[in-house]
């Protein structure tokens, strides 16, 4: 028993997070204006070629020997930098392909070539997800993309954008991703899968939910270091404890979140009882963190924290967007209470 | 990362299963204190004899010296079985022999160490003071030097179970000069000593374990000093690195117990419009928040043994389990009392177990340290906040 990663998975990281520091540092996204990407097809392409699109795929697609938790922790690092959604379109998208047989979807999506966008579904609208799509869903990132992955407990399918139809275009709250609203009726999937043969759409929760960590310990880090150097009454305002007690909150909801990470990432991996209820509890928690240590570091920055000229902000919106995705805190301590304890 | 354990672990599993099957007690532990005493000392006898005693004491002062994940195992094991918790026999297995083994000499090992083993005595710990909480090293307990012996004048309180106690570990304050940390030391003190008069505290949950006590010159010889003298702060500090992240095994179990009970009560209790109670949106939401956190605790404390065995050194784990637990089982059983419904009011009715877990909650965010100390010490010690 060990939850802590092995030196090749903390390798996994470290190459991960100099990288993401180096090409794709958060405060890019300062000076993006609103519609421009922030991953064009060069920078796809580019991340494809360190291999991370494939790097949970089943042996059989891939011989490296990565699973699950490996993704996971790439996942947090993703986070962590703010990368767009659209990267869960295609590491997912690639395992839709794969394990449906769509082998030059695969190719395309591997190479970075092909740009997945991920959807949720519109509230009101019912969806049906099979050899054909219907419902109404807000996509992100539609703007470049070829496919949109739509999921949800019951299947997943990779659908053609050409095969949906506009109906609107909207402003996100996370200026930095296009949002815009489509529908499918009868619409053909070019791959689907359904839940019996893999759990796209749990995957895909416990990967957001890897994201929304990588989000939570980003604002915690930059509260810890604000709360050091700023200085009120002559002290530094980590000195006094309302600011740190709200900052001990925010370590205890990412060792919480982290170790619930580890811990599902293994028993989904393993196909142990325990994959289903772990998952559900991870994103009901993730959500919840990112969330409450985002918008705790508004409030530790002060006024500045509440402008354009940090990145608090950031974190705030984009917190938002992912809760939305894989199902919702509700939806997920819907399922967990329904769920038997594991031993 | 993985959650595999080794054929040989399996194994130690099937055995700390077997044993405890046949040998833990079949009655309940008494409720009454003296009752209470002669059953904690009889269960231990039991390990004792069984080789189960003292699992994380080396073999050298007759423990089991257990690696670990042997630990966890036979904690998790224990908890499980559901045979008595630890009771009066806590200060002397976890506090005052881990203590005495890191920091005392050969007669104070040779003497005290083997009793605990084998369930002849009882300790209890002498640390906070009526004003010195918190602020534990402002201790006021005054040891004056006089020949072989220290004379000690003062007050302790919070001293749990003291009056079924045989010893005590005892912080006095041996030099009032020097820095408040630096004047303090540790000491083993007889509980039948002239000149100390206890008195139980009765509790908000009704229970009388807490008590004060005081010391009007008391007399306790200087070969009783743990670790030198004025060395007490470290001293006190030295069970420490006994601590594998384990600790908190018992109640992570405990606690998932707790809320796997309160699901099943809410499936069973109707509500006053008729409906379950598991049925209503805002307690459904609740149970299912509260039962996540619960898993993520048993995650935490398994990351934090895996991050214990990596460094060797004890890590945030230990505060940071400390507060999320009890805040947690607080809200467990705020919740209870909403599921309860009217019965809340009545601790006799079959459900009257909850409304009593409601008042006894409120210990577990003040003993061992407030939530609010806990919170310094993480903002503090590991994320290097300012003083």
């Amino acid at each position: 028993m060990d939850l802590l990663p092995t030196e090749e998975q903390q390798q996994i990281i470290d190459t991960a997070a100099s990288f993401l520091a180096n090409e794709f540092p958060v405060k890019q996204l300062l000076s993006l204006t609103r519609g421009e990407p922030r991953i064009t097809r060069n920078h796809l392409k580019q991340i494809a070629d360190l291999g991370w699109i494939g790097i949970g795929l089943p042996g059989d697609f891939d011989d490296v020997g990565y699973g699950l938790p490996e993704e996971a922790l790439l996942f947090v690092e993703l986070g962590r930098n703010l990368m767009p959604p659209s990267l869960l379109g295609s590491v997912l998208g690639a395992r839709i392909a794969a394990i449906s047989g769509g082998s030059e979807q695969l190719r395309s999506i591997l190479e970075g070539t092909t740009k997945v966008a991920v959807a949720t579904a519109r509230a009101t609208c019912s969806v049906q997800i099979g050899d054909s799509v219907d419902g109404e869903f807000l996509v992100f990132e539609a703007e470049d993309a070829d496919f949109v992955l739509i999921s949800d407990e019951h299947a997943a399918a990779l659908l053609p954008l050409t095969a949906m139809q506009c109906t609107s275009t909207d402003n996100c709250i996370d200026d930095t991703l296009g949002l815009s609203c489509w529908l499918a009726s009868a619409s053909p999937a070019r791959c689907f899968v359904p839940a019996g043969k893999d759990r796209i759409f749990l995957r895909g929760a416990l990967l957001v939910s890897a994201m929304l960590l990588g989000m939570a310990e980003a604002t915690l880090d930059r509260s810890v270091g604000y709360a050091k150097e700023r200085e009120q009454f002559g002290k530094p305002i980590g000195s006094f404890q309302a600011i740190k007690h709200y900052c001990a909150e925010m370590a205890i909801r990412c060792e919480s979140v982290r170790a619930l990470l580890h811990h599902a990432s293994i028993t989904v991996q393993t196909q142990s009882d325990a994959g289903l209820f772990d998952t559900y509890s991870l994103k009901a928690l993730a959500i919840k963190a990112a969330q409450s240590n985002a918008n705790a570091a508004v409030q530790i920055h002060g006024g500045m924290g509440y402008t354009q000229e940090m990145d608090i902000h950031l974190f705030v919106k984009r917190a938002q967007v992912l809760g939305t995705l894989f199902g919702n805190e509700r939806f997920h301590l819907k399922k967990l209470l329904s769920e038997r304890a594991p031993d | 990362m993985n959650l595999d354990f080794t054929p040989e672990q399996m194994q130690f599993r099937e055995r700390v299963r077997d044993w405890l099957e046949s040998n833990k007690p079949t009655r309940p532990r008494p409720a009454d204190g003296a009752e209470g005493r002669e059953f904690d000392l009889a269960w231990q006898k039991t390990l004792y004899a069984g080789g189960w005693a003292g699992i994380n004491w080396p073999t050298d002062y007759g423990g089991q010296g257990f690696d670990t994940f042997q630990q966890l195992i036979f904690l998790m094991e224990y908890a499980k079985s559901r045979a008595p918790g630890d009771w009066y026999r806590f200060n002397g297995l976890n506090l005052a022999g881990p203590t005495i083994i890191a920091c005392g000499d050969e007669e104070q090992k040779s003497t005290h160490l083997p009793p605990i083993l084998k369930g002849e005595v009882i300790w209890c710990q002498g640390f906070s003071e009526p004003s010195a909480g918190s602020d534990l090293a402002s201790l006021k307990t005054r040891a004056v030097i006089d020949g072989d012996d220290m004379v000690v004048t003062g007050s302790k309180i919070w001293t749990s179970w003291a009056r079924f106690a045989d010893w005590q570990q005892l912080l006095v304050r041996t030099d009032p000069d020097a820095p408040k940390h630096a004047g303090i030391s540790w000491v083993i003190n007889r509980m039948d000593n002239p000149g100390m008069e206890i008195r139980p505290i009765k509790d908000m949950a009704g229970g009388s374990d807490l008590h004060e006590v005081f010391y009007d010159e008391v007399r306790i010889p200087l070969k009783n000093i743990v670790g030198g003298i004025n060395n007490g702060w470290r001293v006190s500090m030295a069970q420490l690195s006994f601590e594998r992240g384990t600790a908190f095994m018992p109640s992570q179990i405990e606690t998932q117990k707790t809320i796997e009970d309160l699901i099943e009560l809410a499936r069973n209790t109707a509500l006053e419009d008729g409906r379950f109670a598991i049925d209503d949106d805002h307690i459904a939401y609740e149970l299912a928040k509260l039962r996540a956190e619960t898993r993520s605790l048993l995650a935490m404390t398994l990351m934090g043994i895996s991050r214990n065995e990596r460094t060797g050194i004890p890590g945030p784990e230990g505060s940071m389990l400390k507060l999320f637990q009890s805040e947690l089982y607080k809200r467990i059983t705020a919740l209870a009392l909403e599921i309860v419904g009217p019965d809340r009011a009545s601790l006799s009715s079959p459900t009257g177990r909850w409304p009593q877990a409601f008042l006894g909650s409120f210990a577990n965010t003040l003993g061992g340290g407030t939530s609010e100390v806990m919170r310094n010490i993480i903002g503090e010690r590991y994320l290097g906040l300012p003083k």
